[in-house]
This record gives C-alpha cells, sequence and structure tokens, in this order.
C-alpha cells in the first residue's frame, strides 16, 4: 500500500515536472486577443513625412470598422528585429494597400532616428510617433517589436511578438481578410 | 553593541535603496512594485529602467493624481496585460494552489519527519527479554 502511494507520488511530481518543461516560457498572453477586445482607440500625431497624405494627427477610430488594420510597434533602437521585418511589412502593405490598412508605432523613440529608420527602409505606410510608449501599454504591449491584427469590425484578433517574416504575415492576413 | 553596529552595517545599503527617485512620490514606487515589468520579467515596474516601465511609473503617478485607488491602479493594468502583471498571483481560484502547496508540503514534510523520529516501542520479544533478566538473581 505504501509502496503504491510513493509510486503515485513520484508520478504526480514527475507528470507535473513534464507538463511544466512542454510549456514556451516566452508566451506571453494577450488579454486583447484572447477576448476578441476592440481596438483601443488613440489619435497621435504623424511623422512629418505622411502629414500630407493623412494630416497632422492621425486617429484609430476614424478607420476602424472600414478595412481590417495592422498595427506595429517598432522602434528604431529595436536591432535586429524592426529591421528584419521593415522590408516585409512595406512589401505587404505595397501588395495589400486596397484591403488592409498598415499602421506603423513608432514606441519610445526620438524623432529623428525614428524618420532615418522610415527613410532607410522607404516605409509608405503612416507612421505614428508615440515617443512615450503610452498606447503601447493601452495593448498590453511587452516589447518592440509587436503586431496586432485588427479585423473588419474593430476587434483585435491576434498578436504577434518579435519580428515577422512573409508567410507568418501572410498567414495573419488570412485570419482578418474575408 | 559589537553586534548592532555589525547588523546597521548590514543594513545600511538595503535602507539606502528604500529612498525613491525625487521626481515622482513614494506612493508610485511602493504600486509599482507590485507589477510586473513586461519586458524584464524578473523584474518589478518599480526597479526597472526600461521605457514601458518608466511610462508605467508615469501612469501610476497621473492616476494617482486623479485619485486613483491602488486598487483600481493595479485593475488598470489588469485589464490590459492580465493577472501576469501582479507579482503576487491572486489568492482565488486557479493560483491560490500557488499559495496552498508550499504549506501542504511543509505540512507533509512536518508529518514525515514526526513518523521518522517518533520513538518506537521495542520488539515484544526484547522487552520479554530485559524483564527476565532483571527478574533473574544476580550472579
Amino acid at each position: 500500500m505504501r509502496g503504491w502511494l510513493w509510486l503515485l507520488l513520484v508520478l504526480t511530481l514527475g507528470g507535473l515536472f513534464w507538463w511544466g518543461m512542454q510549456r514556451n516560457p516566452k508566451e506571453l498572453p494577450s488579454v486583447l486577443a484572447k477576448e476578441r477586445r476592440p481596438a483601443p482607440d488613440f489619435t497621435l500625431p504623424l511623422l512629418p513625412p505622411y502629414r500630407e497624405a493623412w494630416g497632422e494627427t492621425f486617429r484609430l477610430a476614424d478607420h476602424l470598422g472600414k478595412k481590417p488594420i495592422v498595427l506595429n510597434f517598432w522602434a528604431s533602437w529595436c536591432y535586429p528585429a524592426c529591421y528584419e521585418e521593415a522590408p516585409v511589412l512595406e512589401a505587404s502593405w505595397r501588395r495589400h494597400k486596397e484591403e488592409v490598412l498598415f499602421v506603423g508605432v513608432n514606441t519610445q523613440d526620438k524623432e529623428p532616428e525614428a524618420l532615418r529608420f522610415v527613410s532607410q527602409f522607404g516605409l509608405t505606410f503612416p507612421q505614428v510617433y508615440d515617443p512615450r510608449g503610452r498606447v503601447g501599454v493601452d495593448y498590453g504591449m511587452y516589447g518592440v517589436p509587436e503586431t496586432f491584427f485588427v479585423d473588419r469590425e474593430g476587434r483585435v484578433v491576434a498578436r504577434h511578438a518579435g519580428a515577422l517574416d512573409e508567410a507568418t504575415l501572410e498567414r495573419y492576413l488570412a485570419e482578418v481578410l474575408p | 553593541m559589537r553586534w548592532f553596529l555589525f547588523l546597521l552595517a548590514l543594513s545600511l545599503p538595503a535602507l539606502a535603496q528604500e529612498g525613491p527617485p525625487p521626481d515622482l512620490p513614494p506612493e508610485v514606487f511602493q504600486i509599482a512594485r507590485t507589477l510586473r515589468c513586461p519586458v524584464c520579467q524578473g523584474e518589478s515596474a518599480a526597479e526597472s529602467n526600461s521605457g514601458v516601465a518608466v511610462e508605467m511609473r508615469r501612469i501610476i503617478a497621473e492616476m494617482l493624481k486623479e485619485g486613483k485607488t491602488k486598487e483600481e491602479i493595479q485593475a488598470f493594468f489588469v485589464d490590459r496585460y492580465g493577472e501576469w502583471i501582479l507579482y503576487e498571483p491572486p489568492r482565488r481560484g486557479t493560483t491560490l494552489w500557488v499559495w496552498l502547496l508550499p504549506l501542504l508540503g511543509l505540512l507533509l514534510l512536518g508529518l514525515g519527519l514526526f513518523a521518522y523520529f517518533r520513538p518506537k516501542p521495542l520488539p515484544k520479544e526484547l522487552l520479554e527479554e530485559a524483564e527476565r533478566r532483571l527478574k533473574e538473581p544476580p550472579r
């Protein structure tokens, strides 16, 4: 009897340990994406090169509920991840600009460095400037780069932490595109 | 006296760390200490100097100025990051086990130690033998 109890205890602890080892410690929960919450609204100034086409400030609510939106948080100091995904995002935006709106949120950065980054990659989708990173907190952001996918109804359906590659981005886009 | 001085010398660096930086009120750090820094997960939002943690402290300071309570401020961050952001998991639901299991473990260990070290009665034959020898007249 006692021997069986010991075996059970060892098996339980072993099972718990095995289960714990299977979990990904880097997996970060996103409350927004899990509960499909409406994307938090924000109004932020656009970086100067985008003012002619998009105006002085960008209000997300003006664009919600029309097209799916890809919201990409980045910073010029985020090397190499942000540098890896910038060309991928730009290429995808050029392919899908009729169906999806891409918005870049420059986070906790200095304006001259942000401007150098956008000109280095020739980013043509609108870029807003959030030096404090206040919008990131509203989205429950952990660290740049992070990308949120908002569907046509204005709900956050997915969040990707880390650099995006082309295949992953296309997979997320298929989720929000009709 | 010497011991007192020794302990004082040991505790001085800890005391020095307690003082908050001058730009934000100490209440801000008190609340930030209960929140996890999202980028540097081993640190609290009070200790970290990462951009997010600095912004979190600014938000806490602003909310305190608006008259929000500690609970309301914590709820604000839990709403955005989930309960993960709290340094101490809530004492209910699944995370209650995090609090209970160590106590349960200690209890089991105590029981085990007690059972192991409890004075055991001597075997019957031995007792009988002792009894018999006692009754024997000394040689």
